[in-house]
């Protein structure tokens, strides 16, 4: 027989519901003794009856909220056993029938109690919103402007993660919105004299949304998981293996090198996301002059069509060197369906098909013509043998 | 000390108890004896109750046995009691007309 079991419990706002699940969990044989943050550990037991009581009680915002040992001991002379605390609830456990009183005989006493706890709750509330407020203040407003392109090609490139995180966001926000108005709600009906539900009816439909968000944000966790773990990178191969070139296609010609401002060499990095294939790509060659000739490329082959243009206006808006979209002009080249480039600049962007290319590309003689001409072989290059 | 008005029962029956001296669960054992059985005080409304009525300088921390604290009414604390008592009999007195009116 396992001599320990852990259960998920009910959100700390939730007192007559976790007050049931103890109780609950006692008469199936399970004695609660430890409450963690979000599972409860228990050992077994004879099934027996037993009533939990949940003291809910902190001394001020942001000051320690246990209880003293005075106050332990007129709860444990009263017949409670203290099973446990875990923030502002200190749990306790009596036998059923054992004669120990309820902790209050008036549920406006019980509220008097409360009111701290609830004001900890909106000032918990406050305290998030205006961390986030400012989080997002210094990002809009600190950050590069163009962080939000940025974010919608690293979408386009791993969108679990972005999903996955969204979510639990969502999750911590509707969790922080529904507990202050349930400890709220539980507060103001103390206050007019209700007594708190020991045995409530369980809230199916919030624990079902509670559960679903999770299970979502973990399973789009899992599948950028999996992803990165297929992700592939590797020496770049002298003839292209996916849609993307190689500089020997321009009739760059030179060996191949580390770059001169880092030791990284030539590679190309695949990944497949549900939205869309993606290869990166990097070459460096030492010219037969001793210069270097460089070529950075980004290419997507869309899974999602619409998302074309505007991953397309991210690429020129997330660009190194030009000024956004209205730097890039745009340019007919053969075999596309549209094509950019910065004249006078090193970046292209251009559209085949379902496919979408960002490149960057640095000669002896950056300019227009080299651009094209690299749009150029881009357009007539075969896909490679994709990998 | 703050402005006492009308006292609740807890209030009332625990200043009442601690006219002799005691701790926590001896104060509700008496706060049960004094009503005749007919109180009942839980364990948080006792301590909430003694923790404001501690700020309000109406009852003292004496000594500490273990675990347990031992309160005592301090003369503000007696004075309100009594002033309490007053206006109760006041409200009883009062009172008296429904019987005449029987």
């Amino acid at each position: 027989m396992r001599n320990v079991r852990y259960r998920f419990h009910p959100g700390e706002y939730e007192l007559g519901e976790n007050e049931k699940f103890y109780s609950d969990m006692e008469a199936k044989g399970w004695r609660l003794v430890k409450r963690g943050n979000r599972l409860s550990r228990f050992v077994p037991v004879e099934p027996s009856a037993a009533r939990y009581r949940i003291e809910a009680f902190c001394s001020g915002f942001m000051e320690e909220p246990g209880l003293s040992e005075g106050q332990l001991a007129v709860f444990e002379d009263c017949g409670w056993e203290h099973v446990d605390s875990r923030g502002f609830l200190h749990i306790f456990r009596a036998p059923e029938g054992s004669g120990a009183p309820e902790f209050y005989a008036d549920p406006r006493q019980q509220a008097a109690t409360v009111k701290t706890v609830q004001r900890n709750f909106w000032w918990s509330l406050a305290l998030s919103i205006g961390v986030a407020a400012l989080a997002a203040v210094s990002v809009l407003g600190l950050s590069r402007p163009q962080w939000q392109w940025e974010a919608v090609k690293r979408f386009v490139q791993l969108p679990g993660l972005f999903i996955s995180y969204g979510l639990w966001l969502l999750g911590l926000l509707c969790q922080l919105v529904y507990s202050t108005w349930k400890i709220n709600r539980i507060y103001f009906d103390l206050k007019k004299g209700r007594p708190l539900d020991h045995n409530p009816r369980e809230n199916r439909l919030r624990r079902f949304a509670d559960r679903a968000l999770t299970c979502l944000a973990f399973l789009f966790l899992l599948s950028a998981g999996v992803q990165l773990l297929f992700t592939n990178s590797r020496d770049l191969p002298a003839e292209p293996d996916g849609p993307y070139i190689v500089l020997d296609d321009l009739g760059i010609e030179g060996e191949r090198t580390d770059a001169m401002f880092s030791d990284r060499e030539s590679s190309v990095t695949h990944t497949r996301s549900p939205l869309a294939g993606y290869w990166e790509t990097f070459e460096v060659v030492e010219q037969p002059g001793g210069d270097q000739a460089w070529l950075y490329q980004y290419v997507y082959r869309l899974r999602v069509p619409a998302l074309r243009d505007t991953l397309v206006r991210a690429l020129m808006e997330g660009s190194t060197f030009a000024r956004g979209e209205g730097s890039f002009r745009p340019v007919e080249i053969e075999g596309l369906d549209a094509a950019w480039v910065v004249p006078g600049g090193l970046e292209a962007v251009a559209v085949k098909g379902e496919l979408v290319l960002y490149a960057e590309h640095l000669d002896m003689s950056p300019g227009e013509p080299e651009l094209e001409a690299l749009l150029a072989a881009w357009g007539k290059a075969g896909e490679g043998v994709l990998p | 000390m703050a402005e006492q008005g009308p006292m609740t029962e807890a209030m009332y029956y625990i200043l009442l108890a601690l006219l002799k001296p005691g701790h926590g669960y001896g104060m509700m054992q008496r706060i049960k004896e004094l009503s005749g059985g007919r109180l009942v005080m839980g364990p948080g409304t006792l301590y909430g109750v003694l923790s404001r009525m501690s700020r309000e300088g109406l009852i003292v921390l004496t000594s500490e046995e273990g675990r347990r604290k031992n309160y005592a009414i301090t003369g503000a604390g007696r004075d309100a009691l009594l002033a309490e008592y007053a206006r109760l009999k006041r409200l009883v007195a009062d009172g008296k007309l429904m019987e005449v009116e029987k």
